[in-house]
């Protein structure tokens, strides 16, 4: 995903109880000339943060103190709905499709929910927390892969092509036409071509928007 | 011949001894009309003197009345013989007749005080059968000494010869009637005994029982506390590798990402640079599948959804099914984790089975719980035919559900649909 444009430094926040993860994403972060206002281990710290410092983006795990349930979702959610405009990645241990929808089914945009795994391809990770600052989705593909296996809609799904199902798993991770068209190795004009041809067999309202897009891909495959 | 199959066949050596091992039998059976029979025999035996002296028949029928009620009323009966026997001595009562011995003769019917004096000693305690021999020998006495033999040719003799038939009569019945009495005190004390050893042995055997139910009580809280325990070390396991190792490893591989991705931007790609490239992304490749696998195992450990309630926990499955699962959870009261967790493996593993095995089109999972219990039961519109079988997954459930002394019930007829059926405590 290099092909997206360069954003500019952003002001992040971390919330992640385990010191060693909280230290390796602001080093990292801080390496590719990001700021790391503040990096906190629970839930209220995270929103006394994000509500001081109006960061453009917090990353916050799922699991923290003093429950080690949901926190991390719910202050997302508190976020998003507080500020609206700062941008959320919610990353955990687990993903679970509830979770994910939760965090969904209120935000316009800037929501993101991965895996904690994908830290550990940097680049894709860094670019995630960029794409949600800028008011992006993200949305793990695991994830993507348990709403296509469990879709009730498996039979209007089997009316796609194997790559109109590629193209839809890239659209429900929150991808940009010009970022699939990178992935797949194809021109712009055929990711077009493509996402037409998926909405007209799902009946979905074309969207230009890729949040839209994301969340009417969600919401199809859940229903 | 046919006979001699019977256990009694072999006894019956001639017509005589049967028919008088089974007269004997009959009076044994039926006492009460031996009584009547006796009773009759005596009347008869009185006849010739009653016809002579009116007074004779009257004494004759009471003393006959009196052995008819000498088995319920032995007493009584006794009592009333004694009177009647003392009023014939007070009043001369004497039989027409020659004398049989000396002066003294005693009429038929007062054979029936022998008799109702082995009744007393059969039926009453020593003291009263002592009383009632008493009374006898003293009756003898005076009916000798009245109708005196000492008035006879030869006094001594006839008082000797009258009073060692009068004693020998008294004596024996009296002997008699204690000996049958020893044996049935004696049959009595052994019975007491076999009861007293039975009731003891009863004792006994409900003191093992209470203990077994007392250690089998035991063993109840021993099982609920170990397996709560048990679920309680695995959900501290999993949440030890989620804040240990998982997010170490996950570290690790973010910094492996890095360095590869820096080794990729700026190392010369020939020779060692290439090679150094090549172990790195190796290193990196192997950190992002023991991540997975690390997720996989700790998941499978205790799925922390869990934590959440069993409710959000069956949500999560019936979300990542590949056959469409409808929910109908009703669930007032929340069981034990050990319960939840239990219930929860159950679930996944009936899903995963109806995925692999039923070509179900759909599945529903329906719980209630309340603080009776917890009840759940998966069903499928499949092809039905699910068993449990040695080392299959429906056994393996089995075995989870009697940990908690739960229940699994399986309806899967050939042609479906099939309907599992699951029973647990609300805890263990």
């Amino acid at each position: 995903m290099n092909g997206t444009e360069e954003p500019g430094p952003l002001r992040v926040v971390i919330a992640e109880d385990a010191a060693i993860m909280r230290d390796g994403l602001t080093q990292t972060l801080t390496r590719r000339g990001h700021q790391v206002v503040a990096a906190v281990a629970d839930g209220d710290s995270l929103l006394r943060a994000v509500s001081e410092l109006q960061p453009n983006v917090a990353v916050i795990d799922v699991r923290m103190p003093p429950t080690h349930c949901d926190e991390g979702l719910q202050a997302a959610q508190a976020i998003k709905r507080d500020h609206p405009g700062v941008g959320v990645l919610v990353f955990s241990q687990y993903i679970e499709t509830r979770s994910a929808a939760e965090l969904f089914a209120g935000a316009r945009g800037g929501v993101g929910y991965l895996l904690k795994d994908r830290v550990a391809d940097v680049g894709d990770f860094i670019e995630a927390i960029s794409q949600v600052a800028r008011g992006g989705t993200v949305l793990d593909p695991e994830v993507v892969r348990h709403l296509l296996t469990a879709s009730r809609r498996a039979d209007a799904l089997a009316a796609l092509t194997p790559r109109e199902r590629e193209v839809l798993s890239l659209i429900a991770e929150g991808r940009s036409n010009t970022a699939i068209a990178e992935t797949l190795v194809i021109s712009p004009g055929v990711v077009e071509k493509h996402v037409a041809g998926i909405f007209a067999k799902l009946g979905l309202l074309p969207s230009d928007n890729d949040n839209r897009r994301v969340i009417a891909a969600m919401k199809y495959l859940q229903s | 011949m046919q006979r001699r199959s019977e256990p009694t066949g072999s006894l019956r050596t001639g017509p005589y001894a049967v028919t008088m091992r089974d007269a004997w039998a009959w009076l044994r059976r039926h006492p009460w009309e031996a009584d009547v029979a006796l009773a009759g025999a005596i009347l008869v035996g009185s006849l010739g003197q009653a016809t002579a002296d009116p007074l004779i028949g009257v004494v004759s029928l009471a003393l006959a009345a009196a052995v008819v009620a000498r088995r319920k009323y032995p007493l009584q009966a006794f009592a009333v013989a004694a009177t009647v026997a003392a009023l014939q001595v007070t009043y001369g009562l004497t039989p027409a007749g020659g004398y049989l011995v000396g002066a003294w003769q005693p009429t038929v019917a007062d054979v029936a005080l022998a008799v109702l004096l082995y009744t007393l000693a059969a039926h009453t305690p020593p003291r009263t059968s002592v009383a009632g021999l008493g009374v006898c020998v003293a009756l003898s006495a005076i009916a000798i000494e009245r109708w005196g033999p000492a008035h006879s040719a030869h006094p001594l003799d006839s008082i000797l010869a009258a009073a060692a038939l009068l004693g020998c009569v008294s004596l024996t019945a009296w002997v008699v009637g204690e000996s049958v009495a020893y044996r049935h005190r004696a049959a009595y004390y052994a019975s007491l005994e076999a009861r007293a050893a039975q009731l003891e042995a009863e004792r006994d055997a409900q003191a093992r029982i209470a203990a077994a139910a007392e250690r089998a009580r035991e063993l109840e809280v021993r099982r609920a506390r170990a397996v709560d325990q048990s679920a309680a070390r695995l959900r501290r396991i999993e949440r030890d590798l989620h804040d240990g190792a998982q997010v170490r490893l996950a570290a690790l591989a973010m910094t492996l990402g890095e360095i590869k991705e820096n080794v990729e931007s700026s190392a010369d790609l020939a020779g060692d640079g290439g090679r150094t490239q090549m172990l790195i992304s190796a290193a990196h490749r192997n950190a992002k599948e023991t991540l997975t696998e690390l997720r996989d195992l700790a998941r499978g450990i205790h799925p922390p959804v869990l934590d959440q309630g069993i409710g959000p926990a069956l949500h999560s499955l019936a979300e990542t099914s590949a056959v469409p699962v409808r929910l109908a959870l009703d669930i007032k009261h929340r069981p034990s984790p050990a319960i939840e967790a239990i219930a929860y493996f159950c679930a996944a593993e009936l899903l995963a089975n109806v995925a692999k095995h039923s070509s179900a089109s759909k599945a529903e999972i329906s719980v209630t719980s309340d603080r009776e219990g917890f009840g759940m039961e998966v069903s499928d519109d499949g092809s039905g035919q699910a068993a449990l079988s040695p080392e299959g997954g429906l056994e393996g459930l089995l075995e989870r559900v009697l940990t908690v002394d739960g229940q699994l019930a399986i309806d899967s007829p050939a042609g479906g649909p099939t309907r599992i059926t699951i029973s647990l405590p609300g805890h263990a």
